[in-house]
C-alpha cells in the first residue's frame, strides 16, 4: 500500500503502533510493516513529521532518552490518543461494513 | 553518525532545512536503519545505499515536517482569523467616523505597511515548503500582528469619544488575537 492510500489512516495506524507501549520512530515502523506483513510502502523518513504532529495534537507523548550513548526520541500514546484510536477503529468498522456492503458479496481479489 | 558519507551527505541534506533536534532524531532511525541492512549481509556502502533509499528523498521529509510544523498551523490560524477581525475593526472605523481622529498621517501609512508586511509574512509561513523560513515567517508574523493589534486597541480607547458596542468586540477579538499570537510566537520560531 503506497503512501497516498494512506491518507486519513495514517495517524490510526501510528496510534496503534503505539498501543502495546512506548516506541521510538524506527520501532514505529517495523512495528507497521510486520503488523501490515510488509505491504506497507512508506518512506521511514516520513513517519517522524507524522509523529511529531500527533504529538502537537496531544495524541502522543515524546520524550528524550540515551540508547547506547545517543538521544533518542521516544513516543508514547496519551489518554487522549487512546480515546482517538478507540474511536478511529469504530469508524473503520462502520466505514468498513458498510463498503462491503455495498460492493456484494464478490470474492475478494487474490493480494497475491 | 559514524557510517558510510552517503548517510553523512544525507544528514547535512537535512540538517540544511531542519533543526538539531529533528535531525538528531532522523539520524538515530537512519542509523537503525543501516545496521539493519548490514545485518541482512550488506556491505557498508550497499546498507547505506539501501537505508537512504528506505528513508526517503531529504525534500519529502523536510516538506512533511514543514507542514506539520507550528509555525505553519498558526499561520494558517492567524490567516483565517485575520477577514473577521479585520471586519469587526471596520465597522468600529466606519461606524467612530475614524478619518476625523487626531491620528498623524504618518502613523496611518505606517500602520498599513506594517499589516501588509504581516500579512505577506503569514502567506509566506503558510505556504513556503522551507521549515526554517516557515518557523522565522510565522514567529515574526506573530509578533507584528500583537504590535498591530495593540496599536488598533490603543488607538481607539484614545481617540475614540466613546467605547460603543462594536469598539468593544474589537478590542476583546484583537486582544484574544494577540493572546494567541503571542502564545504561539515562541512555540514556531521553535518549531
Amino acid at each position: 500500500m503506497r503512501a497516498e492510500e494512506l491518507k486519513g489512516h495514517l495517524d490510526a495506524l501510528l496510534l496503534a503502533a503505539l498501543e502495546d507501549g512506548p516506541q521510538h520512530g524506527y520501532a514505529v515502523m517495523e512495528a507497521l510493516r510486520q503488523s501490515t506483513a510488509g505491504r506497507l510502502d512508506l518512506p521511514t523518513g516520513t513517519i517522524y513529521p507524522a509523529l511529531h504532529r500527533l504529538e502537537a495534537a496531544g495524541l502522543i507523548a515524546g520524550s528524550w532518552s540515551v540508547v547506547a550513548g545517543r538521544r533518542r526520541r521516544v513516543y508514547q500514546l496519551t489518554a487522549a490518543g487512546a480515546g482517538a484510536l478507540s474511536g478511529k477503529r469504530a469508524d473503520w468498522r462502520d466505514f468498513a461494513t458498510m463498503m462491503s456492503a455495498a460492493l456484494g458479496g464478490g470474492p475478494c481479489p487474490d493480494p497475491a | 553518525m559514524p557510517g558510510p558519507s552517503l548517510i553523512s551527505d544525507y544528514l547535512a541534506d537535512l540538517s540544511a532545512d531542519l533543526p538539531g533536534r529533528i535531525v538528531e532524531e532522523l539520524a538515530d532511525g537512519l542509523d537503525e536503519t543501516f545496521h539493519r541492512c548490514l545485518g541482512q549481509g550488506l556491505n557498508p556502502e550497499a546498507a547505506a545505499r539501501a537505508a537512504v533509499a528506505e528513508f526517503g528523498e531529504p525534500r519529502v521529509i523536510v516538506a512533511a515536517f514543514t507542514d506539520a510544523s507550528r509555525g505553519r498551523r498558526t499561520a494558517r490560524r492567524l490567516l483565517s482569523a485575520g477577514p473577521a477581525v479585520g471586519l469587526c475593526w471596520g465597522v468600529v472605523l466606519i461606524t467612530a467616523r475614524a478619518w476625523q481622529w487626531p491620528v498623524p498621517i504618518i502613523a496611518r501609512v505606517l500602520f498599513g505597511v506594517a499589516l501588509i508586511t504581516v500579512i505577506g509574512l503569514l502567506a509566506a509561513a503558510a505556504v513556503s515548503r522551507r521549515y526554517r523560513l516557515v518557523s522565522r515567517a510565522a514567529a515574526a508574523a506573530c509578533l507584528g500582528t500583537t504590535l498591530l493589534d495593540a496599536a488598533m486597541i490603543g488607538t481607539v480607547l484614545v481617540s475614540a469619544p466613546v467605547l460603543t458596542w462594536p469598539a468593544a468586540v474589537a478590542v476583546v477579538v484583537s486582544a484574544g488575537r494577540s493572546g494567541f499570537a503571542l502564545r504561539n510566537a515562541r512555540h514556531a520560531l521553535a518549531g
